[in-house]
């Protein structure tokens, strides 16, 4: 049996067509695009072509698009460049997030709180509501400068579907909660995309992030669809370019090869979801089967098809995904942190509880564009298998 | 010797290196495991020694160069309630801990054995210098190293007995020399590493540090105390028993007309008991904490002892011994038998068992 890949949820191999395309770039277009000579008119071209392209699947201003370096550099430029601006203008920024942001959010929240902007963070259900109310308490306790005791004005962001459990989150009511306060909504959208409709969700939101490389695109691409009425203040500081945002010679290739992924990815959603979903179902059924306490992370609400979490009780937190990958399966597990170990999952702990997060070895089976069912159903075969072998190992004597 | 799945811990360092090395070359199917085991800082600003992340580039880079798959496992906490929460109650005891002779014990091979398992290997590799032996009936231990300079086979009297059939140690019959040798033949880029001396939890060098950080504020340890010749008088005051071990004679202040050293630590007053050398000579080592693989020594037998690393072995009588102490008279009086440290037993160059020295 061939290695079985099964982490598409953190970087799911480039497609053939985003190679093809990505090759004739690189081939045929070897200048700058801030160049005014042929080559560059050239690059720029194609560089427009890309954005327009891109913005023609989110439904966006293809002036609102702006092509970054990946996931993390588009959440970084939405949070720190919208709370950068509000203090250059002498204010102190505030920021709502979910408990179940990806780090790129999180991490990036923290930062604004070292800078001195506010930082509140806000529950989810295990059912995916937000239960936004309950960071609004927080900042009405603190809140002074309003003598109503309400508190307008900040930056809300949620994810849009969890990259640990698929969980699909309310943005609609968030942008709706948000805009009743005047709050501006960031929206990471890396899983979403490919898997639900993203014309809705960019339409009701001031920003919107996604990586290309989740959905078959280039690794160290994302794009940062910053609307009109959001200001933000650059991260990174050189050229124009990006409006800039984003200064740096851009990268013609990689550009069209996101647009290309994402017209892709989009274009075939609906036959994916149900696709994936199939076979979603049917591992999720078989491991249930095969593994009788086996818990699922993220079933008490809407999820995407393409990410099964489970939670196996009673065994180490890091020793599943290196006994699968001797075995030829390829899965997530928990947060790895900088060593490459893995620990309890922040995420799982928002949503579960701390105990839960410790006690029960999360898995991530996260499935693409290239699965097929016949590698899903040898994988949980060896899943069992392995979680047998693994509760052997930790259960008796030395 | 059948191909079979093996895992080696790998610390990034060159012994390690070449036990992977080795191991592979023999035909077995090697894994990499680094252990991350503490922390040096709480924050999450991690700086660049944080979770040893040096020596986990380097394991996986070796293993890299060596085509054999590389997994980090997190056993801090265990590694936290088994060596350095020991470590610590030692010192407060006023004993001077051995905390390798408990990662070995506990997590280099108990946790690393079920990690093993896990992960469906036969057997566990590590880069020490002792030999593992087979005999024909089956009974399987542990020798010395044939580089004597390097043999660890002091750390090691604490392994569960029930391990020793899943160990291998290519390294046991080597010399360092040679070690480095086939390292550079392999181009390893561990190859030129200096070796490790420090306590790997202690990154200072001083472990008061961590007593200090993990001894409640104002543990008499670390307080003040008398510092009292052993005919009872009173020559000076110290600042802390903690930082004091059997043998030491840094720290005592002058004004002896011939050199002193610390002859034993009295928890219960506080006291640093010192003294001229022949006050640090005993005869008489009682052990407790044992641990034997093939089943404890007989009364009156003669055995070799090791009573510290790279001091020599030496001939003991086992006066006693049950469940619970071993006390051994040694046929010539020692220096400086170190409550809290090994007595690692040997018969010939086998290692037998041991345990922890409970009074010199």
């Amino acid at each position: 049996m061939d290695y079985i890949y099964l982490d598409h949820a953190a970087s799911s191999p480039l497609r053939p067509e985003v190679r093809a395309a990505m090759r004739e770039v690189e081939e045929s277009t070897p200048g700058n695009p801030s160049s005014p000579h042929r080559y560059g008119r050239e690059a720029r071209a194609r560089l427009d072509e890309a954005r327009h392209r891109v913005a023609g699947v989110l439904g966006a201003d293809p002036m609102s698009v702006v092509f970054v370096r990946g996931g993390t550099e588009s959440d970084n430029l939405a949070i720190l460049g919208w709370t950068r601006s509000v203090r250059r203008t002498g204010g102190r920024p505030r920021l709502l997030h979910s408990a179940v942001e990806h780090s790129a959010v999180a991490a990036a929240a923290r930062e604004v709180e070292a800078e001195g902007g506010r930082v509140e963070i806000f529950p989810v259900a295990p059912d995916g509501s937000a239960r936004l109310d309950d960071a609004l308490e927080s900042l009405r306790a603190n809140a002074t400068e309003n003598g109503s005791g309400d508190v307008f004005g900040g930056l809300v962001s949620c994810l849009w579907v969890s990259h640990e459990t698929g969980l699909v989150l309310p943005i609609a009511e968030v942008a709706h909660w948000a805009r009743e306060r005047r709050f501006q909504v960031h929206v990471d959208g890396v899983q979403g995309v490919g898997r639900l409709d993203p014309v809705p969700i960019v339409a009701a939101v001031d920003l919107f992030s996604l990586s290309a490389r989740k959905l078959g695109g280039p690794p160290g691409m994302g794009v940062l669809v910053a609307g009109r009425g959001v200001t933000l203040h650059p991260t990174l500081f050189g050229g124009g370019q990006e409006n800039g945002l984003r200064p740096g010679t851009e990268d013609v290739a990689g550009a069209v090869g996101t647009a290309v992924a994402l017209e892709a990815a989009v274009s075939q959603r609906q036959a994916e979801w149900s696709r994936l979903g199939a076979l979603r179902d049917a591992l999720e059924a078989r491991l249930r089967e095969g593994i009788p306490d086996l818990v699922i992370h993220g079933s008490e609400g809407r999820r995407t098809p393409h990410i099964l979490n489970v939670g196996i009780p009673g065994v180490p937190l890091d020793v599943l995904p290196g006994a699968l990958d001797l075995e030829g399966v390829a899965v997530s597990a928990g947060s790895a942190c900088r060593s490459g170990a893995t620990g309890p999952s922040p995420v799982l702990a928002a949503l579960y509880g701390e105990a839960h997060a410790v006690r029960v070895a999360p898995l991530r089976i996260s499935l693409g564009w290239n699965t097929r069912a016949s590698e899903v159903e040898e994988a949980g075969s060896v899943i069992i298998r392995v979680v047998e072998g693994v509760r052997r190992a930790f259960g008796g004597p030395l | 010797m059948a191909a079979n799945r093996i895992l080696v811990a790998m610390s990034g360092g060159v012994d390690s290196s070449v036990t992977a090395a080795l191991l592979a070359e023999a035909g077995h199917e090697v894994v990499g495991v680094t252990m991350k085991t503490f922390c040096y800082q709480d924050t999450p600003a991690h700086g660049r020694t944080c979770c040893g992340l040096d020596g986990i580039m380097d394991a996986r880079r070796v293993a890299d160069a060596l085509g054999i798959p590389h997994y980090v496992f997190d056993v801090e906490e265990e590694f936290t309630r088994d060596v350095i929460d020991d470590f610590v109650t030692e010192y407060a005891r006023g004993r001077t801990p051995n905390p390798c002779v408990r990662c070995n014990a506990n997590t280099k091979f108990g946790d690393l054995l079920r990690r093993g398992r896990a992960l469906g290997c036969d057997g566990i590799a590590t880069g020490h210098y002792v030999r593992s032996f087979r005999g024909d009936d089956g009974r399987a231990g542990l020798l010395r190293g044939v580089d004597r300079a390097k043999d660890q086979s002091y750390f090691l009297w604490g392994l569960p007995p029930e391990l020793l059939p899943l160990l291998h140690f290519p390294l046991g019959s080597l010399t360092k020399p040679q070690v480095r040798e086939r390292a550079r033949q392999l181009e390893l880029v561990t190859a030129e590493k200096p070796e490790s001396q420090e306590i790997c939890f202690v990154p200072t060098g001083d472990y008061r540090d961590l007593l200090r950080k993990r001894l409640t504020p104002r543990h008499p340890a670390l307080e003040p105390g008398p510092i009292r010749h052993v005919d009872g008088q009173l020559v000076g005051e110290h600042s802390g028993y903690a930082g004091f071990t059997v043998g030491q004679r840094k720290g005592l202040g002058g004004g002896f007309s011939e050199p002193h050293y610390v002859i034993r630590v009295e928890p219960e007053t506080r006291t640093v008991v010192v003294g001229p050398q022949e006050a640090l000579r005993s005869s008489r080592v009682l052990v407790n904490d044992l641990n034997w693989f093939h089943g404890p020594p007989q009364a009156g037998e003669q055995v070799r002892v090791q009573l510290r690393h790279r001091a020599p072995d030496v001939p003991a009588r086992v006066a006693t011994v049950d469940d619970s102490a071993l006390e051994l008279t040694l046929a010539t009086p020692q220096l400086a038998v170190t409550p809290g440290q090994s007595c690692a037993v040997f018969r010939e160059d086998e290692l037998v068992g041991g345990g922890r020295i409970r009074t010199g």
